[in-house]
C-alpha cells in the first residue's frame, strides 16, 4: 500500500470563488453605507465640492466652499511674522539698548469722528512709538514649538517608566498572579481608552494651564499603547535564554533582565520612537483645552480671529511634523 | 552522588515517560544517556534540576531529596548545557558567561551589569578553558558560530561551580567534527572541576569515545548500563533498529539482545 495513491480516485471540485451568500454580504453592506452615508451628509458634501471645484474651473457664479476657503485664505496671507509692542507699555524702556533686530517706528493713525460743535467729519492724529521685533512672532511660535516639543519628550519618558512594570506584570509568563496579570492589564486597556484630549481637561483643573497637563495626558495615554507593546514582546520572546537562566535559579527580575530585555531591546526602541512621533502631534493640539505648548497659542489666536498668527503657527506645526518624520524613520533604519 | 529510586514519570495525557528507573551515577563520573528520540533521555535529566517531578519513587543529589521545596537551592548545585544553546543572542559574551553567576549576584549589581572582580576573573579563566580568545569577550552571542556558542555555554554552565552539569544533547545540532571537540572539552572540564555529567546523546560512536559509562533508556526503561566497551554494535542494532524497525518490541528484543551485559547499577 502506498500512501500516495490512495486518494487517486477522489472526486476533485474548484467552484468560483463566489456564491450567493457574498451577494447577500455585499447588498447589506450597500445598505449599511447608504444609511450612515445620508447621516453623515455625504450627498451635501460631494455636491457642494463639485460647485466649489466647478467655481475654480469657472463654471459656476459662486460656490459656499470656495467663498468661505477664499476669506479665509485671505486673512491668513501674509503670515505673521513680526511683533510690534507699543513703546509705552514696556517698562523700563530704553531706546539705546533695543533687543536685537529690533527698530522703533512711529506709526500714525488718523481716527475719525465727528465734531458736535460744527457737525464736520474731523480726524484726530495720534503718533505711537512702537517698537518693531521684525522676527519677534516667529520667535514666539518657535519657543512655543520648542515647548511642545519637550512635552511630548517628557510625555513620552513618563509613558516608558510607567509602562516597563506594567507590561512585567502584565505578561503572562512573569504576573506573579492572576489577580494582577488582570490589573495591569486592565489598567493598560483603560489608559489607553482616555483620549489625551479628555485627560488633559481634568488635568488642567488639577494642576492649571500650562506643560504639567499636558505631559501628564500624553504620558497616561502613550503608557497604555507602550505597556500592551511591551508585554506581549516579554510574551512573545524566545523562550530558550529565559528557561536557561531559570534553570540555574536566576529568579525572575534577573531573568527579565538578562533574558528578555536584551532579546526585545531593539522593538522597545521602534516602539518608543514611534510613540514620540505621535507625541509631539498630539502635543500640538492637546493644547487647545489649555495644556500648554502652541496648541494654546493657536486656540487663543483661532478665538480673536488673528488668522494671519494661525497661518504662522499651521506652517511651523507643519514643517516641524515633516522634519521630525525624516529624522526618526532615519534614526529607526539605522537601529533595526 | 545522583540516585534515582524506582522512579516512574507519567504525563497527564497518560504516557509513561519513564518505568521504573533505578539508576546510581557516583561523583565525577561522565555518564552518557543513549536512546532514540522520545525514549526519555530528556525526562530523566529534566527531573535533576526539578523542570520534571517524578510522579512515583525519588531521587537524590548527594544525600538530599530533590523536592518541591529544594529546587531553588537543588538548581544552584546543577547546571545545564542545552542543545539549541540558549545563549541571549543580542548580549555579549561576556554578560552570556556572568548572567551563568546570577543567583550569586545581588539584585542592583546585576541590574547594572556590575558583576564583582572575581566573577569577571573567573568568567575569563572559563571563556580561556573552553577556548575563546579575549577578541571574543565583547562580541554578540549571534556573531559568534555553533561550535563558538556551545562554548560560550560551557563556560557559563561553569561559573556556579556545579557539582552535577546535565547536558541535553549538546551536540545535536552541531556537525560531527565540531561535536567532537565539544565533547571533549566538556570531558575535560568535568574532569577539572570533578563534575558529575549526565550528557545525553543519540550518537553510539560518540558515546564510547567519551562516556566513562553508558547507559541506554528505551520506553521509559534503563535497558542498558555498562561501560563503553560493553556498548557492542549488537547492542547499538538492537537499540536503535530495534525501535525503528520493530516499534512496541524493542524492549524485549533489546534485553534479549544485551542481557550479558546489563550490569548492576
Amino acid at each position: 500500500m502506498n500512501n500516495l495513491s490512495v486518494n487517486r480516485d477522489a472526486k476533485w471540485h474548484l467552484n468560483q470563488p463566489y456564491n450567493a451568500r457574498h451577494l447577500v454580504i455585499a447588498i447589506l453592506a450597500f445598505i449599511l453605507l447608504a444609511v450612515t452615508g445620508s447621516r453623515m451628509e455625504v450627498p451635501r458634501m460631494v455636491s457642494e465640492t463639485a460647485q466649489g471645484l466647478g467655481y475654480v474651473v469657472g463654471l459656476n457664479e459662486e460656490s459656499a466652499v470656495a467663498t468661505g476657503v477664499k476669506r479665509i485664505a485671505a486673512s491668513i496671507w501674509p503670515l505673521r511674522i513680526s511683533e510690534e509692542i507699543e513703546v509705552s507699555r514696556i517698562e523700563g524702556f530704553d531706546p539705546n539698548k533695543l533687543p536685537w533686530l529690533s527698530h522703533v517706528e512711529v506709526i500714525e493713525t488718523r481716527t475719525p469722528h465727528l465734531n458736535t460743535d460744527t457737525l464736520q467729519l474731523e480726524e484726530t492724529i495720534e503718533h505711537k512709538e512702537v517698537l518693531v521685533k521684525p522676527l519677534g512672532y516667529l520667535m514666539h511660535v518657535l519657543l512655543k514649538m520648542l515647548e511642545t516639543l519637550e512635552m511630548a519628550l517628557w510625555g513620552t519618558l513618563l509613558a516608558v517608566v510607567l509602562s516597563i512594570p506594567l507590561a512585567c506584570f502584565a505578561a503572562s509568563n512573569y504576573a506573579p498572579n492572576r489577580f494582577v496579570y488582570n490589573l495591569s492589564r486592565s489598567t493598560i486597556s483603560l489608559f489607553r481608552a482616555i483620549p489625551e484630549l479628555v485627560s488633559a481637561l481634568f488635568l488642567v483643573l488639577a494642576f492649571g494651564f500650562g506643560p504639567i497637563a499636558g505631559f501628564l495626558a500624553l504620558g497616561i495615554h502613550s503608557a497604555g499603547f507602550l505597556g500592551k507593546f511591551y508585554a506581549e514582546d516579554i510574551e512573545n520572546a524566545d523562550r530558550g535564554p529565559q528557561e536557561a537562566l531559570q534553570s540555574i535559579g536566576a529568579g525572575q527580575v534577573k531573568t527579565l533582565w538578562y533574558g528578555v530585555l536584551p532579546q526585545v531591546l531593539p522593538q522597545y526602541i521602534a516602539y518608543t520612537l514611534y510613540i514620540l512621533d505621535r507625541n509631539i502631534r498630539m502635543a500640538t493640539v492637546i493644547g487647545i483645552v489649555g495644556a500648554g505648548g502652541i496648541g494654546l497659542e493657536l486656540k487663543g489666536r483661532f478665538d480673536m480671529f488673528n488668522f494671519d498668527h494661525v497661518g504662522t503657527i499651521l506652517l511651523i506645526i507643519f514643517l516641524t511634523v515633516i522634519v521630525l518624520d525624516q529624522f526618526s524613520a532615519r534614526l529607526r533604519s539605522r537601529l533595526m | 552522588m545522583l540516585r534515582f529510586e524506582n522512579v516512574q514519570k507519567r504525563f497527564p495525557d497518560g504516557t509513561e515517560a519513564i518505568r521504573n528507573i533505578t539508576l546510581h551515577v557516583p561523583q565525577g563520573q561522565f555518564c552518557v544517556v543513549l536512546g532514540p528520540s522520545g525514549a526519555g533521555k530528556s525526562t530523566l535529566l529534566r527531573m535533576l534540576n526539578g523542570l520534571s517531578r517524578p510522579t512515583q519513587g525519588s531521587v537524590y543529589l548527594g544525600n538530599e531529596l530533590i523536592s518541591d521545596q529544594s529546587v531553588q537551592q537543588l538548581r544552584k548545585k546543577v547546571a545545564t548545557v542545552h542543545q539549541q544553546f540558549n545563549l541571549t543572542p543580542r548580549m555579549s559574551v561576556a554578560l552570556n558567561v556572568l548572567s551563568g553567576a546570577l543567583p550569586q549576584v545581588s539584585h542592583w549589581r546585576a541590574a547594572l551589569c556590575l558583576f564583582p572582580a572575581e566573577l569577571r576573573a573567573k568568567a575569563c579563566r572559563l571563556l580561556d578553558e573552553v577556548g575563546l580568545t579575549p577578541e571574543h569577550l565583547n562580541r554578540r552571542v549571534s556573531e559568534l558560530s555553533g561550535g563558538q556558542q556551545q562554548r560560550v555555554g560551557i563556560a557559563r554552565a561553569f561559573m556556579m561551580d556545579p557539582a552535577v552539569l546535565l547536558a541535553d544533547e549538546p551536540v545535536a545540532s552541531l556537525d560531527p567534527r565540531i561535536s567532537r571537540g565539544i565533547l571533549e572539552l566538556l570531558h575535560r572540564q568535568s574532569r577539572n572541576h570533578n563534575t558529575t555529567v549526565l550528557c545525553s546523546l543519540h550518537q553510539p560512536d560518540l558515546a564510547r569515545a567519551f562516556g566513562d559509562r553508558i547507559i541506554a533508556v528505551n520506553q521509559g526503561r534503563l535497558v542498558f548500563d555498562g561501560t563503553p566497551d560493553q556498548l557492542t554494535d549488537t547492542v547499538c542494532e538492537a537499540l536503535y533498529h530495534g525501535a525503528l524497525n520493530r516499534g512496541h518490541d524493542t524492549s524485549a528484543a533489546l534485553s534479549a539482545a544485551c542481557e550479558p551485559e546489563l550490569a548492576v547499577a
